[in-house]
């Protein structure tokens, strides 16, 4: 009966989008608005569906069959809903159309969008809302069923995403992912009116900082999920999928930026309506990339040929079309540039190429592999090291200029006044790089230097920005503040973790120990233990710093009934300067366990930084809610 | 102040319950050769993993390898050679610089550099 | 300056489109099969004892024949799947079915191919995989085809039906016999 409701809710949906185009051409008021909150609610209500038939194990369901199983528990059986393409795939129509119900509700408060532009912008989403329901309905229908003749057990869920990250993780990636539709939307049916509305930029930049905080903050999530689950320690792997997460974020800090320049001088109108094409391009590739298996992936979904063509064929239309009324209408837009080469203008300006480069690189780096292959060249990888020769040194001039930007002023500045102004905090940003090494024993590199030092200059430009405020109002720029430092405190995490890692493979019988950083880690005992769904083999390591100190971590091997396989969950000792990290590996014939002890340093500070930047975010919000009439008085 | 002389300053006690390292070498030269080789080569298996992470049958046989080679003083580039030999240039994470991968490789900083020309070129024309 | 326009306006488009035929063409490739760069090279060379009678084996056993070499294990699901075409396809006396035995148990080994029969003119065990590397043998099976100088002359990578064989398999062996 469910699975008969959920799918009678899809087509529903699908209805109701279709009604959502309808709006501008037919003239009955409320009509657009009715299709957007009922598609919103008849999405959620196949959503639930879908859990209760997870909660249920109801395995005539075959999405279902195939991701749980009655032994999984409950929370990951909801988690499993979006554990697989299917499921995944509808709540990205659900996101997508809560997005579109918020911002409906949002606009229609605040009245700050022209209703003949709103009415385009949600038409607009409809379109992009149709086409996904439609692929939902008919190629990847979660609610499909079979009713086998004998009774059977679901295939469970993989046990790598048997982790809370399963719960948090994909719905914060979509709530950005998706989010950026709405800016896209904006971008094309301001294309479509033909003229820029003053506080166009205005209006649009919480639907793009919103996104933009989610994103980030699922991209960390992600990161951490995978530093806790597979095993090794690593939190970027560069795998064609996290660039995937990664593109669009990269496009969107760029977009954010360029708003601002379009809200407070109105100039690069035309580049900020091409980033927002660009970002929600990316994300349509993201999801291509991510559900058709053009690319080797571990987290990638199982794949049909059926949804690669119809996804491509989708992005076609929409990106396509988007292109072209950027073609068509482009020329309304363009306008003289009022700025001298040094100003802040052209910092953002800057900040806006360096980061398209960035995408183009990513991109490059992820998609050459397929142009050799069809080139019938050989086949090669792509992989970390190349983007850390390529991608690493494009980005850095970009964090140099990111502490320096905001003290250029708007219009022109001299340099002669600016330096002066940043000196010292140059000078003290370069002292303590410079005594790093020396206080704290840590090995000299260069290229950890240079981290360092942005890191520390960002901070201290940043603080320094705050200090010359004075007697202005810190709201509006402290969401400014704090994601700069957020993205400071990731640099310095992400440095200071790459260089000074430390680890160690070895063979321990119980009662041995090993040296590593410090620390002293004695293999205690191995013992069974017995979970939901898994049994495992857990190892009691004690850890003993050398004050003395004494700690005691559980280090597992786990397999997991239903799919024989074993897989390993770390255990992890964690404080804000280091987390320890031993994994358990194979057992051999003398009793003794293969283990890898790591030393990680700093590696809070990214996932730190990562949650700064979701803050940074939402402080952005509350100032804008807040602001009503000040706007004016700003520019 | 917590975390100073941590790093660098490991001492490996040699008490008789001291575990055993799996691949022990002479020098931490070569611990670091084998560490940024084995993180530099794709497995062959899980396609998505270095051959150091990956739990895959054959990335232990190739850790092996790699191992053994190390010690009896091969260079980073003949061990290279020896599974680009065997696997092709698949197994490199780092694309070897050729004909085929130029556009890879010089792509990226044409572009950020082409940005960069263009953005002051248009700022500067209509002063 | 017109030219700098027209690449300025429409330079996203020309983008795009490229980027959408090479995904439109990348969905008709085959991202996790990796060519092997061993075609057109002489077989490795190996001395690996035979699974029946110990008897030690090299790769000059190649020489004269043309050979399907055929790389699986006790332990490989999917080899248990393709041992029936094996099978049929060994009565064919055109060429001969070498096995090489990758990294098992000798006594399952033996109970395994009982069970599922024994298309191999013989196998040679590979216990340690080193041999396998040579070969450059990531998964289980993967079947080469030797010409009678003992060159490399196509790898198939996965179990063979009796449709890959009819398709991939059989012409290539033709051409060489």
């Amino acid at each position: 009966m469910l699975p008969e409701l959920g799918n009678f809710a899809i087509i529903l949906a699908l209805f109701f989008a279709i009604v959502q185009i309808a709006g501008p051409f037919v003239r009955v008021s409320g009509l657009q608005y009715t299709a957007v909150f009922s598609q919103f609610f008849f999405l959620a209500f196949a959503m639930l569906c879908l859990i209760f038939c997870f909660i249920n194990n109801d395995v005539t369901v075959l999405f279902v069959r195939d991701h749980s199983h009655e032994l999984l528990p409950l929370i990951y059986r909801i988690g499993a809903s979006w554990g697989g393409h299917e499921g995944s795939l509808l709540l990205w129509c659900l996101i997508l159309s809560g997005w579109t119900a918020f911002f409906l509700i949002f606009s229609l408060m605040k009245k700050n969008i022209p209703n003949e532009l709103l009415t385009k912008i949600i038409m607009v989403l409809g379109y992009v809302s149709t086409g996904f329901i439609l692929f939902l309905f008919s190629t990847s229908n979660p609610f499909k069923r079979d009713f086998p003749t004998e009774p059977i057990s679901g295939n469970d869920l993989t046990p790598i995403l048997q982790d809370p990250g399963l719960i948090f993780h994909p719905p914060m990636l979509y709530l950005g992912y998706v989010g950026f539709a709405i800016a896209f939307a904006f971008a094309v049916a301001v294309l479509l009116e033909g003229r820029l509305e003053k506080n166009w930029a205005h209006a649009c930049r919480p639907w793009v900082i919103m996104p933009w905080s989610f994103l980030s903050c699922g991209i960390v999530l992600g990161s951490w999920w995978a530093y806790r689950e597979l095993g090794w320690g690593g939190w970027w792997f560069w795998d064609p999928v996290e660039n995937a997460s990664l593109l669009p974020w990269l496009a969107a800090t760029g977009l954010l930026h360029s708003l601002i320049v379009c809200e407070k001088r109105e100039a690069f109108k035309g580049w900020t309506l091409m980033l927002a094409i660009i970002t929600f391009a990316l994300c349509f590739l993201g999801t291509f990339l991510v559900r058709s298996g053009v690319i080797v992936s571990v987290h990638a979904f199982a794949n049909d040929p059926d949804r690669g063509v119809y996804l491509l064929g989708f992005m076609a239309i929409v990106i396509g079309s988007a292109l072209v009324c950027y073609l068509l209408r482009i020329k309304h837009f363009y306008q003289p540039p009022k700025f001298q080469l040094f100003s802040r203008e052209t910092f953002l300006l800057l900040n806006s190429v360096v980061l398209i480069s960035a995408v183009a690189t990513i991109v490059i780096g992820t998609l050459y592999p397929i142009v050799l292959e069809a080139l019938n060249l050989e086949k090669i990888s792509v992989g970390e090291p190349y983007f850390n020769t390529v991608f690493v040194p494009i980005m850095l001039p970009a964090l140099f200029f990111m502490g320096l930007a905001p003290h250029v002023s708007w219009g022109q500045q001299t340099v002669i006044t600016l330096w002066k102004k940043m000196r010292w905090t140059l000078f003290f940003s370069l002292l303590i790089t410079a005594l790093f090494p020396i206080v704290t024993g840590f090995e000299f590199h260069v290229l950890t230097s240079l981290g360092i030092f942005l890191g520390i200059w960002i901070i201290f430009a940043t603080l320094q920005l705050f200090f010359q405020m004075k007697n202005k109002s810190i709201l509006p720029v402290s969401a400014m503040m704090i994601a700069h430092i957020g993205i400071a405190i990731l640099v310095l995490g992400m440095t200071l973790n790459k260089s000074y890692s430390v680890e160690r493979q070895v063979k321990m019988l119980p009662g041995e120990s090993v040296n590593l950083a410090g620390y002293q880690f004695t293999l205690n005992n191995i013992h069974e233990m017995n979970g939901p769904n898994y049994q495992s083999i857990a190892a009691l390591f004690n850890v003993q710093n050398n004050r003395g100190k004494e700690f005691s971590v559980t280090s597992e091997q786990r397999i997991y009934l239903s799919h024989n396989q074993a897989m390993s969950k770390a255990g992890i000792l964690v404080n804000m300067w280091r987390d320890l990290y031993l994994a358990l590996g194979t057992s051999f014939s003398d009793g003794a366990w293969s283990v890898r002890i790591y030393y990680k340093p700093f590696v809070r500070w990214i996932w730190c930084g990562g949650f700064m930047l979701l803050l940074g975010g939402f402080l952005s919000l509350i100032t804008f809610l807040q602001k009503k009439g000040e706007r004016h008085e700003a520019i | 102040m917590r975390i100073i002389l941590f790093l660098f300053t490991m001492v490996f006690f040699l008490s008789c319950y001291a575990a055993e390292d799996i691949y022990h070498f002479s020098s931490t030269e070569d611990q670091t050769r084998f560490a940024m080789l084995t993180s530099e080569l794709r497995c062959l298996v899980c396609q998505n993993q270095n051959i150091a992470e990956s739990n895959a049958p054959l990335a232990g046989d190739l850790r092996q390898q790699i191992f053994q080679q190390i010690q009896t003083g091969h260079s980073n580039q003949e061990i290279v050679d020896f599974l680009v030999d065997r696997y092709g240039n698949f197994i490199l994470y780092r694309p070897p610089f050729n004909a085929g991968t130029i556009g890879l490789w010089f792509l990226p900083f044409i572009l950020l550099f082409s940005g960069i020309s263009y953005l002051v070129y248009y700022i500067r024309k209509k002063r | 300056m017109r030219l700098f326009k027209l690449i300025r306006v429409g330079l996203p488009m020309m983008i795009f489109l490229g980027v959408m035929l090479l995904l439109w063409r990348g969905l008709t490739l085959h991202p996790a099969q990796i060519p092997s760069p061993l075609i057109n090279k002489p077989a490795p060379q190996y001395r690996l004892p035979n699974l029946l009678n110990k008897k030690m084996m090299t790769e000059r056993d190649l020489i004269g024949h043309v050979t399907l070499l055929n790389v699986w294990a006790s332990w490989c699901e999917a080899c248990a799947e393709e041992q029936s075409t094996l099978v049929a396809i060994s009565q064919n006396k055109n060429f001969q079915i070498i096995g090489l035995d990758y990294k098992d148990n000798l006594a399952d080994a033996k109970k395994w191919l009982q069970q599922y029969g024994n298309p191999y003119e013989v196998i040679a065990v590979d216990q340690t995989g080193n041999s396998a590397i040579d070969w450059g043998v990531y998964g289980t099976p993967e079947t080469f085809v030797i010409d009678k100088k003992g060159i490399i002359r196509y790898k198939y990578i996965g179990p063979i039906s009796m449709e890959v064989w009819e398709d991939t398999l059989r012409p290539v062996i033709e051409k060489l016999s």
